[in-house]
């Protein structure tokens, strides 16, 4: 995953719709080149970018009617720790594994992540376009991500070049 | 910790916001105790904001042209044009690289700071972080300084160095003004290349590991692994020294600039004192009835209201092979001290082909050196070498000698060095 990507992806935990998650990485980007100070390394960035993509999908959150509950502060934090971890470690070939995976999907897969997460459906929303039963819908889901998960880790442990 | 299909189904409807409270404190608890389901969950968003910006990619693409007719709406073209403005600025901001730092990691001895605006401190803390325009000075032979880069990489100052942060496009500047650094350029993603401006060299590394040995008129780059491009700056000619290469980088076209295989190490040394190469700090005597070679300590001010008298003497400089150290090797110096009065022998050692080790230290008390006035020999056993950290093992065997320098703190000493020796062991030890 590249640095953006992980950025989106903590703030979308946050607020769930992935173009609000995308606003606030170009704010969190736009802060950290006005702000003036300089990191003393990629980990201080990279914290402060998930804290203040945090604040402010928070934010966001809190002018919204029937916003989704939010994840304690304590679990945020854990699993923006790993991903700060990853990001040392794997660098940015994540990302590109993830988007050669999603091409390789077939249309009908990649047609029901887009109505979920491009077009913001909410499952039950998805279901009935398809006209299929909600816990279906869940199944589908829980597979595709399991199988995209696992499809990103074949590739990265295939040797370069 | 593998995860069951209705747990990851549990956290899809709790992502959809469909759980009850009682089902969110499931939520809660499975997330805090199960890494596999914070790798899940994490997957999960990831795979949300990547589908939905290839999505947005993809609506983007270029669609089947249609013909139209042309009509002048100039408030569109105001927009449009407002819009490339901002997006254009916002790329520039985006590509400009932030300029790099340096943070203090280690320290020891007299050293001083001198920030870009002018501000000079004489006492620099670990944590200390030096930006683009700020100097760091390492003021005396037993002094040494570690900086830790952007991106994993390490450089080392030590002895009588200047460093300063420079901004050079594209790159981590650094002007090494005089003195010894030693340097890893780690890989790492976005880290920009290092480039290191010496009086007369410029060495740019991607991923290497190397020392620079800088002067006024002479710069010595060795490079133990990766790759380092340097640039002579007499005329220009560069050249890529690889691993277990090095180059001599002189200020002088006439001098050849060629890159050679490091030698194999010896264990001895003899400083060339009459070639005068290998003394590169202190100040050259005339020659008595005695002593057709004379080189006097410099005074060397490291602190406020504290004057030292140095003489270093350089392996490298000398044009040695590198001096691999034993445990047996011995110290040799001649010289002459005018007052009764200690001085202090000092080796600068670094891993054979690689990074600076430590700083060690003997005192020679008067004693051992005669009637004051009268030239002294004084051999010292390694053994007698102390370390000048705590982490550094009793001795420095097995290291590479890099320096000598002898102090005196005594000005009417008037220290002055005829002959710096490196010896191996002796043969039955």
């Amino acid at each position: 995953m590249s640095q953006r990507d992980r950025v989106s992806a903590a703030a979308w935990l946050v607020v769930r719709n992935a173009h609000t998650a995308e606003d606030i990485f170009q704010n969190v980007a736009l802060k950290a080149m006005t702000k003036g100070t300089q990191f003393e390394s990629g980990g201080a960035l990279m914290s402060w970018a998930f804290i203040t993509a945090r604040r402010e999908g928070i934010d966001w959150l809190r002018r919204q009617k029937n916003a989704p509950v939010c994840l304690d502060d304590t679990i945020l934090e854990l699993l923006e720790q790993e991903w700060a971890n990853e990001a040392a470690a794997q660098g940015g070939i994540r990302g590109q594994a993830l988007r050669d995976c999603l091409e390789d999907l077939p249309a009908k897969s990649r047609d029901l992540l887009k109505r979920r997460y491009f077009d913001e459906h909410a499952c039950e929303a998805v279901a009935e376009q398809l006209s299929a039963r909600l816990d279906a819908i869940y199944k589908r889901l829980s597979r595709l991500h399991q199988a995209l998960k696992k499809c990103i880790e074949t590739k990265l442990e295939q040797p370069a070049g | 910790m593998t995860l069951s299909e209705e747990q990851n189904e549990l956290l899809l409807r709790h992502l959809n916001g469909q759980l009850g409270p009682d089902e969110e404190v499931k939520v809660a608890d499975l997330l805090r105790g199960n890494a596999g389901a914070r790798a899940f969950l994490r997957a999960v968003a990831e795979q949300a904001v990547v589908v939905a910006d290839v999505e947005r990619l993809d609506q983007h693409k270029p669609q089947p042209a249609k013909v139209v007719t042309a009509v002048f709406r100039p408030w569109k073209w105001a927009v449009a044009a407002a819009a490339a403005f901002v997006l254009m600025a916002a790329f520039v901001i985006a590509t400009t690289p932030p300029r790099h730092a340096a943070k203090v990691s280690a320290i020891l001895g007299p050293c001083q700071y001198i920030a870009a605006d002018g501000k000079v401190r004489d006492e620099v803390k670990v944590g200390t972080v030096l930006r683009v325009g700020d100097t760091i000075r390492t003021r005396s032979s037993s002094a040494w300084v570690k900086l830790e880069l952007n991106g994993g990489s390490l450089m080392t100052i030590a002895g009588r160095s200047r460093l300063r942060l420079l901004n050079v496009d594209g790159r981590r500047g650094f002007q090494l003004a005089y003195g010894n650094l030693w340097a890893t350029v780690a890989q790492s993603a976005g880290a920009r290349p290092v480039s290191i401006q010496t009086p007369t060299a410029t060495v740019e590394a991607t991923v290497a590991q190397f020392d620079v040995e800088a002067h006024s008129m002479t710069s010595i780059v060795r490079v133990n692994s990766g790759t380092a491009n340097v640039v002579r700056l007499a005329d220009g000619q560069a050249a890529d020294v690889v691993a277990d290469h090095q180059a001599v980088v002189s200020a002088r076209r006439s001098r050849p600039f060629a890159v050679a295989r490091q030698p194999e190490p010896v264990n001895e040394w003899s400083c060339r004192l009459i070639a005068g190469s290998g003394a590169v700090f202190g100040k050259w005597l005339p020659p008595d009835e005695k002593n057709s070679v004379r080189l006097g300590a410099t005074p060397l001010l490291i602190g406020k209201k504290t004057t030292i008298f140095v003489a270093n003497f350089s392996v490298q400089c000398s044009s040695s092979p590198p001096v691999l150290i034993e445990s047996g090797s011995r110290v040799r110096i001649r010289g002459t001290t005018r007052t009764e009065g200690p001085v202090y022998f000092g080796i600068t050692t670094q891993r054979i082909k690689g990074v600076f080790f430590g700083k060690y230290t003997a005192k020679v008390g008067a004693g051992a050196l005669g009637q004051a006035g009268e030239p002294w020999q004084v051999e010292v056993p390694l053994s007698q070498f102390k370390p000048e950290a705590k982490h550094l093992p009793g001795s420095p065997a097995g290291m590479e000698l890099a320096d000598i320098w002898i102090v005196s703190p005594d000005e009417n000493a008037e220290l002055e060095i005829h002959s710096v020796k490196f010896l191996p062991r002796e043969v039955g030890q």
